[in-house]
């Protein structure tokens, strides 16, 4: 290779490098944000929790609609997905996850999906299956109207009997390094589920940070039915659920995007170290070339 | 000065408050109500309207309730989801 190939190659690595880096301290913010707001919303599904388990002494919360098992006949799949690609195997793992799930309970014609991010929505509706709705997921927070809203359709639909069960498949967020693909079941609403969700969220410093144990159910003083108040906190809870695997979704694309980065940019200095030992041994080759020539010639001129 | 009890009101994402209280006045589901420390337990929805309560500091704050809500009290501990 001509030196000046080898000097331009080893300036484009570096501008590849530059770029690399810069993502991964962005994604490594924006990890944190995500994070903190993941928190942020833990109090609201513990409380919301609390609420539910106490009640569940005195009704019957298999008898409310949300929360009625039915045999699968039709189902509902909420993909969380990235807008973006470059973060590692995130939205593949999800999505083969979300496909495994189906694939042993339901043809594909029974599933409808909503997709949360363009990846998700672009394999399903590539693949033949009914996509209903399909979120942006650019923005760094999520909006809780679009929350709510859609925690209404759902709801809505699953008590109308549209759907029997809503999965949602997601991102479960362990670590920096480490993501584990989910699929996660929103209705029929249960006390397990719910709880095993809560606990998941990462733990916080101070009054929240023990798992306030659901204190045997006691008796209450209930203004209006039980059923209203049940109307009211499970709407909330499966609101609350949803709005967490989101925002939970959001911190493993960063954080899967972070480490990626870290690897480009390691890759790329490696990278650049060889072209430059190549560059210097080219550059004295062509010296070397070129003193032996004049000797040579010298030589040809004395004799 | 009255005794405090401790009052969480959360929404989704968000903490509202989560602190010591001395009263706290909510549109319940029958009507305005006010609850004051040692409560004995009880649950209700809310309806749209205006909460007011009044923090151990002696701060006065107004949230307002848009989209209804619950409220739970138990162990002199009160919750409020809206």
């Amino acid at each position: 290779m001509a030196l000046k190939d080898i000097k331009s190659k080893i300036q484009a690595t570096q501008r590849t490098h530059k770029v690399t880096k810069a993502m991964e301290a962005v994604s490594a913010v924006k990890m944190r944000k995500t994070q903190q707001a993941a928190l942020a919303g833990r109090p609201y599904a513990r409380a919301a929790l609390s609420i539910l388990a106490r009640l569940s002494g005195s009704v019957h919360l298999s008898e409310h609609p949300l929360a009625e098992e039915r045999n699968v006949k039709r189902a509902a799949l909420v993909i969380i997905t990235s807008d973006k690609g470059l973060a590692g195997s995130v939205n593949s793992g999800v999505i083969k996850a979300a496909v495994e799930a189906l694939a042993e309970s339901l043809p594909r014609e029974e599933v409808t999906v909503y997709a949360f991010g363009k990846k998700g929505e672009e394999y399903f509706a590539r693949r033949g299956y009914r996509v209903a709705e399909a979120f942006e997921n650019k923005r760094d927070d999520v909006p809780r109207s679009v929350v709510k809203r859609f925690t209404k359709d759902l709801t809505e639909a699953f008590a109308a009997g549209e759907y029997d069960e809503v999965l949602v498949a997601y991102s479960r967020f362990r670590s920096t390094f480490e993501q584990v693909p989910t699929v996660h079941r929103l209705l029929p609403l249960s006390l397990e589920s719910v709880t095993q969700l809560v606990q998941d969220i990462v733990p916080q410093k101070g009054k929240w940070s023990e798992l306030r144990a659901p204190a045997s159910p006691m008796e209450y003083l209930v203004e209006g039915a039980y059923e209203d108040v049940l109307d009211a906190v499970i709407p909330r809870l499966v609101s609350a659920s949803l709005y967490h695997l989101l925002l939970e979704s959001k911190a493993s694309e960063h954080s899967a995007r972070m480490v990626a980065m870290k690897n480009a940019s390691d890759k790329s200095k490696e990278v650049t170290q060889d072209l430059t030992r190549k560059y210097n041994k080219a550059r004295q080759a062509a010296i070397t070339r070129e003193v032996s020539e004049i000797v040579g010639g010298r030589e040809a001129l004395a004799t | 000065m009255a005794k405090a009890f401790h009052l969480t009101i959360a929404r989704i994402g968000e903490n509202v408050f989560d602190d010591e209280a001395v009263s706290l006045t909510l549109p319940g589901s029958e009507g305005m109500m006010t609850v004051l420390a040692d409560h004995e337990p009880f649950i209700s929805e809310l309806a749209v309207g205006e909460a007011r309560f009044e923090a151990a500091d002696g701060k006065h704050y107004h949230i307002p309730v848009r989209e209804g809500g619950v409220i739970e009290i138990s162990h002199n501990q009160a919750t409020v989801l809206l």
